[in-house]
């Protein structure tokens, strides 16, 4: 027995001398890459370098070096950035800029107290336009956010800006028949359902495996009788379950399972079956992000008109950001900001509009035309994050797996309730 | 015959093997490969301790802490171990592997002895073997992309299904049929792979043995138990550990099949690897490292068992022919 | 007695036909993908099933050029070739030595080798991870490479120590009376007699590192480091937010199976008996 313990203790002692011979050879390597031009910095983007994203950003980048002479070293990294951008930073092999959704931001560096905090870059002189960041990007895209350990939410500046909601082609004689005005009330969505099934359409067309996007109508409806979904999360107890408001709300999206309105085999399909299924014509309504007339760009019927509504209990439209974060153990964090404030001006950030057809933050450049309703929408003084911003890991350890039964009919609106609150319980245990 | 990996040094000059009488210690041959087996053994040795051995360490040190990588590690003992079998998501994909493990190890070792049964006696045997081996070779990303048209409710299984009256097929991809979907593609990759090499170990063994169990009226079943499988049980043997180990290692497979977007697939479907790199490498969450290693060092106890567990079953004397 | 013949008569023939029912489904598997990564990406979506009816090659280039498989086509060959090569040339004289000594050191390592076999990999994701970025290998095709040389190094030596085993020792014993040193005789008598367990084993790596993805996805992120399965996986993952052309996606599939299957209607048998006689012995 003894033998045993000391060659264990042998084999961690060569292991432990391994990992110092890495660590210090590591330390040689470490500096010394500084001294390149000044005002160069690394970025990592979480755009592939084939994507119109990523077309904008270069010409922004080869401007960028022209004006300044500073280099830019990119990584187009494509979306893994999320999974790789921990380690990284573990490694102090972070880049000096990178971009993500703001949840991701928060949820991977800033819940942790490694995003840097971006105030002093609202100050910063967009070039050119003689008006410093505050002006261009509105504070309401901030202020939804949620607030790191030393209680700043500026650890994400936005190029991108999206919101949740129901598409639909307004050139569709059926849509348009069954829809003569958006609906009011849960009751005018159902009632616009029941008029499509009539016509012989399905009202909306689910993606059956992703609970983000099917889990929005419950996050509507939570929204509307003014349940915040994060503050539910929150309860350890798990009691805040126990608010009829929310079986309410339950039950309203149980109408459109039980009542047959999602597309026909919607549970059998993979991502993208359902999305092309809409495209096609064969449903209404698909809920997604705005992000969404770019992914059927290629695929859309000539003719196509989109359009969109929110479901009609929501009080206020949910909105995401796609922006720069600066990791707070970056090199060069001072020239990543000024490539942040540069990037801003309406000459490269239209690009995000023109060529990767999204929405931008700034309200003086327009939106393409197919978004100019959801841009509307974004005008509201104050905006909420989807899902209320909800932290950590509950999304997928308490409400996508029951929800996803929930939304196949497996379970009713009572039992998901009645899941959800033990998995929390759980959930809370665990997560200590 | 025998498995070098198990035989005790001794026994092994006992068995006398041909071409190799040499006593211990004694003649140039045995001097010379003394005196050269760590300067040969070296190079390799090295590589896997610092490329394999330290990392196990590590990961054994690891899971003892609370770590998200970039801050400090807190000191938590054995508490990661306690919150995961507390973890229903563990939990699900510990019995998974188990799942996936024994199901799939049943079913893929008696398709793979029913093959090598008919295969032996079939025409254009070698190409019918090699197409079969094939899909072993493919990268378990091209199925669950492949999947997802081939399964889809229009697809052409069920029109396929149609011609022969199902009219109502299961929903394929249902998020509850992710498990026995991901296990029939592995049952299928599987069983070519292991059905070839079976197959030509069966092919070493002489003729002349089923000739005279033929005369000896035994039928094609007696044939397969008292020569196939005794004449090929070291390298089935060896097959089963195989499986056991790589069963275990199953990643890509399941994480394409359910997850088709950014998202993971549903817990239904985890495995220990998937359970791992979630939480090693989570979606707009801090990684929980200490019990990513933690998991990690818990498949890595249970494989061990059942390795050990498995050869002592499968152990036998060896049959030389 | 008869019955039982005619019984097992009928089992075979059920046997032999869904043996080649299966066989035709594997077929018509890879032709599919391959007929399929000649459409465009909107055909597919609306009918996953039909003949390419102008058959577009320009996938592919897209493929190639700005879906970054050309690269990364190349970076696989690169890290698995190499790699590959050197867990070969590193393990063939550890296993043999393991194979000719008798000993209880020896035993003993064979078993620590073997017993690597039983480590999953998610057991090493974590630590190789920070080991590699502190010595600033992380991102790089040379790192990866490293890896895949250490994960081959169990089966190979075992793959290995079993051929060994099963060559006489004569011929070295006439080696070593003709007054040839020991790395001589290693290198002109024993292993042009193994030269097919050798190729086996670097086959077999070759294979296992061109496919492998959970290290690959881990360890390198820029289009410029990253390997095959990485490429397709990033390029599935870009489908969220900026759609995906099918056509185009197919096509880097073949790009990954193309080699696979090339290699293997050359070298399938070898590859097959190799690995039998290893095991078996």
């Amino acid at each position: 027995m003894g033998r045993t313990t000391m060659s264990a203790r042998r084999v961690l002692g060569a292991a432990t001398a391994v990992a110092l011979a890495l660590g210090a050879s590591a330390c040689g390597s470490g500096s010394g890459s500084d001294a390149k031009a000044a005002g160069s910095f690394s970025y990592w983007s979480m755009w592939r370098a084939d994507e119109p994203q990523a077309q904008v950003l270069k010409a922004a980048i080869a401007d960028y070096t022209s004006a300044t002479g500073a280099k830019v070293n990119v990584t187009w990294a494509g979306r893994d950035i999320a999974k790789k951008i921990g380690p990284a930073i573990a490694a102090n092999q972070a880049p000096d800029l990178w971009d993500e959704s703001d949840d991701k931001v928060y949820g991977t560096t800033a819940a942790a107290g490694q995003a840097l905090d971006l105030s002093p870059v609202l100050q910063l002189q967009v070039p050119e336009e003689n008006v410093p960041v505050s002006q261009v990007i509105p504070a309401k895209y901030f202020d939804m956010l949620p607030k790191d350990p030393s209680g700043s939410n500026h650890y994400v500046i936005p190029y991108e800006v999206v919101t949740n909601a129901m598409f639909y082609n307004a050139a569709d004689p059926a849509v348009a028949a069954a829809m003569p005005t958006p609906p009011t009330d849960w009751a005018g969505l159902l009632k616009v359902c029941d008029a499509l099934k009539a016509a012989g359409k399905a009202c909306i067309a689910s993606e059956g495996e992703d609970p983000w996007t099917n889990g929005l109508f419950f996050d509507y409806l939570l929204n509307g009788a003014g349940v915040n979904v994060a503050e539910l999360s929150a309860d350890r107890s798990g009691a805040a379950w126990d608010n009829p408001a929310v079986l309410t709300a339950a039950q309203q999206a149980e109408q459109l399972v039980k009542g047959g309105h999602l597309i026909p085999g919607y549970d059998a399909t993979k991502f993208p079956a359902q999305e092309t299924n809409w495209t096609a014509g064969k449903a209404a309504f698909y809920m997604d992000g705005s992000y969404v007339t770019a992914e059927i760009a290629k695929q859309i019927p000539a003719g196509w008109k989109t359009a969109s509504i929110l479901p009609p209990t929501a009080k206020a439209p949910d909105a995401g950001l796609f922006g720069f974060a600066i990791p707070k153990r970056a090199k060069n964090a001072a020239a990543a900001q000024k490539f942040i404030a540069f990037f801003l001006q309406k000459k490269h950030l239209s690009g995000i509009s023109t060529t990767a057809l999204n929405i931008t933050p700034r309200a003086d450049i327009p939106a393409p035309a197919e978004l100019a309703d959801v841009q509307k929408t974004l005008e509201a003084p104050t905006l909420r994050l989807g899902f209320d911003g909800v932290g950590g890991s509950w999304l997928p350890k308490v409400l996508n797996e029951n929800y996803l039964d929930f939304w196949h009919g497996k379970i009713t609106a009572a039992q998901f309730v009645a899941k959800c609150k033990a998995d929390q319980v759980t959930y809370w245990q665990t997560e200590g | 015959m025998a498995t070098t990996i198990e035989s005790p040094p001794r026994t092994d000059a006992a068995r006398g093997r041909s071409g190799r009488a040499v006593r211990a210690g004694v003649g140039p041959l045995e001097r010379q490969r003394h005196r050269v087996f760590w300067p040969f053994t070296a190079p390799a040795l090295v590589a896997y301790a610092v490329l394999f051995i330290a990392p196990v360490c590590y990961a054994l040190w690891t899971s003892l802490y609370r770590w998200d990588g970039m801050g400090e590690m807190d000191w938590r003992g054995l508490q990661n171990y306690t919150l995961l079998f507390r973890d229903p998501r563990f939990r699900t994909s510990l019995f998974n592997t188990l799942d996936i493990m024994v199901i799939g190890g049943t079913i893929t070792f008696v398709l793979s002895f029913a093959l090598t049964l008919v295969l032996r006696e079939m025409r254009a045997r070698l190409f019918a073997r090699s197409v079969l081996f094939f899909p072993s070779l493919v990268n378990g990303m091209v199925f669950g992309i492949a999947a997802g048209f081939l399964f889809s409710p229009t697809g052409p299984v069920n029109q396929a299904l149609e011609l022969f009256g199902v009219t109502t097929p299961p929903k394929w991809l249902s998020t509850d049929n992710l498990l026995p979907m991901v296990l029939g593609t592995l049952v299928w990759t599987a069983t070519g792979y292991y059905t070839s090499i079976i197959m030509a170990a069966v092919d070493q063994i002489p003729d002349y043995l089923y000739e005279a169990a033929e005369l000896d009226g035994a039928g094609p079943f007696q044939r397969f138990r008292h020569i196939t499988l005794p004449c090929a049980w070291d390298v089935i043997a060896v097959c089963a550990v195989l499986w056991t180990v790589s069963s275990v290692k199953i990643f890509e497979l399941i994480l394409l099949y359910g997850g088709s977007t950014n998202a993971y697939p549903p817990v239904s479907s985890w495995n220990t690897a998937v359970y791992v790199y979630s939480e090693a490498f989570p979606q707009g969450t801090v990684p929980r490292l200490g019990t990513a290693t933690a998991a990690a060092t818990v498949s890595l106890a249970m494989v061990t068992l059942i390795t050990v567990v498995l050869r002592r079953l499968l152990r036998r004397e060896p049959i030389e022919y | 007695m008869r019955r039982t013949n005619r019984a097992a008569g009928l089992a075979s023939r059920i046997g032999t036909a869904a043996v080649w029912l299966v066989v035709a489904a594997d077929l018509l598997l890879v032709l599919w993908i391959l007929l399929t990564s000649l459409r465009s990406g909107p055909d597919i979506l609306q009918h996953g099933f039909g003949l390419p009816t102008s058959p577009k090659a320009d996938n592919y280039t897209t493929a190639l050029d700005a879906g970054g498989f050309a690269r990364a086509a190349l970076n696989s060959v690169l890290t698995a070739g190499l790699s590959s090569v050197v867990a070969v040339a590193l393990a063939a004289p550890c296993a043999y030595a393991l194979a000719r000594r008798r000993s209880r050191t020896s035993s003993a390592l064979t078993m620590t080798f073997a017993m690597g076999l039983g480590v999953p990999g998610q057991v090493l994701v974590v630590p190789l991870f920070v080991g590699l970025s502190r010595v600033d290998l992380t991102d790089s095709d040379l790192g990866l490479g490293l890896v895949y040389v250490g994960l081959a190094m169990p089966f190979t030596v075992f793959l290995l120590t079993g051929f060994f085993s099963g060559i006489p020792g004569v011929l070295e014993e006439a080696a070593v009376l003709d007054g040839a040193g020991p790395v001589r005789t290693f290198v002109q008598v024993v292993l042009p007699v193994a030269r097919g367990g050798l190729v086996t084993a670097f086959l077999l790596q070759f294979i296992t590192s061109w496919n492998e993805t959970l290290f690959a996805l881990v360890l390198t992120n820029s289009q410029g480091a990253t390997t095959l399965p990485v490429a397709l996986s990033s390029f599935v993952a870009a489908q969220q937010f900026n759609g995906l052309d099918f056509g185009t996606m197919f096509a880097g599939v073949c790009i990954i199976l193309a080699p696979m299957i090339a290699l293997f209607s050359w070298m399938g048998s070898r590859i097959i008996q190799g690995m039998t006689v290893g095991i078996g012995k």
